[in-house]
């Protein structure tokens, strides 16, 4: 499944808890389905053309807006949240 | 105390060579001409982008000094996209509460001047700073919406491009309108991808444009008969629904109920169509159509016949969209009509009471203002 780099937003919801594996496997990030995806192709000033954005739902109807990077994943789709401080955005393999 | 619409005027919206103030002064300069020589004591300005784009703050007493109004008292309003339907809702109060007599009011936008990436920028500073964060853009978060919006009830894309069809037939007839060719729903379905599912002709275009309104005590064709106003979470995260706007609902709710009008008595809807789905999830929202009923409702009715009719000016995606302006060019379209002065947009039969709707933003502040009077 492709995976989606995420930026965890400061809104007014709180930042989903990462579960621990009992198996000391490394932390695994929570994932969500694809609500919406869409590709910018004139992205405001400062940003890559094109620009890829998705719209997420995480457990217990948390969503969030993710910087995509990779594909555009379907609707639908489940994906992988990364975080990265307040903003959250993974490098993903082609 | 009752009010009224008494005067319109507009400065062609398009790319103009014109500074801002001297577009607020074309539009003024129509108004006024009407007025004769009647007094204006109260000039309201609505604006968005006066300083992020064309660096021009203190815009009223630019526009005041501009039009020999510098006797009235003033303000601006800034409300996003809906800053002009801001701006006649503050004066309509300033009348209503009888401090004012006759207040001129103006919304003017100048967009043109700027390259399209940092006119963008400037339009995103109306988003939650979230999605700034992430590089979200007005059209990006409007394809998000609509595609949400089509999965939910299964709406033909086809619809959307019938939305722009129709906005460009009406439009041709608006010799204010930007956009004066119509386009088949092939032209729009080939024009360029923006951010799917929205494609170049499903969206509004960049504008430069002013429009003028008098409102003063008194009765009229044009009364302003209710005004509503309601704010939704700015983050679109934070919505419970994302296939309908709650500001567009309870602004409703509110001009209705001091209306005192019921929808069978509207003739004429001027709606924000700034993206193609917009209009139908504003047709919803309006109580006009069933949740995710509007594009049956409008295919069956072939807008802008029928009644009531929707958009008969062209709508946005017709006229153009400088933002600031926009919201006041819908008000001033049904006064128009209710005042029989609309020209060759003319709704037949002349219709006794009209809706204008405005969203401000990605629909965080939206404005209703209900003008006219049922039938004796």
């Amino acid at each position: 499944m492709p995976v989606v780099h995420l930026a965890l937003l400061a809104t007014r919801r709180t930042v989903p808890q990462v579960r621990v594996l009992r198996s000391h496997a490394p932390l695994l990030p929570p994932q969500g389905r694809v609500l919406a995806a869409t590709e910018l192709a004139s992205p405001a000033a400062g940003w890559p053309n094109p620009h890829r954005i998705a719209l997420i739902e995480l457990a217990e109807a948390v969503r969030l807006l993710a910087i995509v990077e990779g594909p555009l994943p379907v609707t639908g789709a489940v994906v992988t949240v990364v975080r990265d401080g307040d903003t959250y955005r993974v490098p993903v393999a082609p | 105390m009752t009010a009224h619409v008494s005067a319109v005027g507009f400065a062609r919206f398009g790319k103009r060579s014109e500074n801002l103030t001297d577009l607020a002064a074309e539009a003024a300069s129509e108004a006024l001409a009407g007025l004769g020589r009647k007094p204006v004591d109260f000039l309201v300005v609505g604006n968005m982008l006066a300083g992020a784009v064309n660096g021009a703050e203190n815009l009223v007493s630019r526009v005041a000094n501009r039009i020999g109004l510098e006797t009235a008292a003033g303000l601006r309003v800034e409300a996003a996209s809906a800053s002009g339907a801001a701006a006649f809702h503050a004066a309509v109060h300033a009348v209503w509460s009888g401090h004012h007599e006759r207040a001129l009011v103006m919304a003017v936008e100048k967009m043109t001047d700027r390259p399209t990436a940092e006119v963008a920028a400037a339009l995103a500073h109306s988003l939650h700073p979230s999605e700034q964060a992430v590089g979200a853009t007005m059209p990006a978060l409007a394809a998000l919406v609509s595609q949400r919006y089509a999965e939910q009830y299964e709406v033909d894309p086809a619809v959307f491009d019938a939305v722009t069809v129709a906005a460009r037939r009406a439009a041709q007839h608006n010799p204010y309108a930007q956009f004066r060719t119509p386009v088949t729903a092939t032209e729009v379905r080939a024009s360029r991808a923006v951010a799917l599912p929205l494609r170049l002709l499903h969206c509004s275009a960049i504008s430069d444009g002013a429009v003028a309104v008098v409102v003063e005590r008194g009765e009229g064709p044009a009364a302003v008969a209710g005004i509503g106003q309601a704010f939704e979470a700015l983050a679109l995260v934070d919505r419970p629904d994302l296939t309908t706007f709650a500001a567009t609902r309870l602004a409703a709710e509110r001009a209705f109920l001091s209306a005192k009008l019921s929808r069978k008595e509207i003739g004429i809807l001027e709606l924000h169509d700034a993206f193609a789905p917009f209009l139908l999830m504003d047709l919803e929202d309006l109580g006009f159509a069933e949740l995710g009923a509007a594009p049956a409702w409008y295919s069956e009715r072939g807008p802008p016949h029928g009644a009531p009719a929707v958009n008969p000016s062209g709508g946005i995606l017709g006229r153009g969209h400088p933002v600031g302006a926009s919201g006041l060019a819908e008000i001033a379209a049904v006064a128009q009509q209710l005042r029989g002065e609309s020209g060759p947009t003319a709704v037949d039969p002349r219709p006794r009471a009209g809706l204008a709707q405005s969203i401000g933003g990605l629909a965080s502040h939206n404005f209703v203002t209900i003008l006219g009077s049922p039938a004796p």
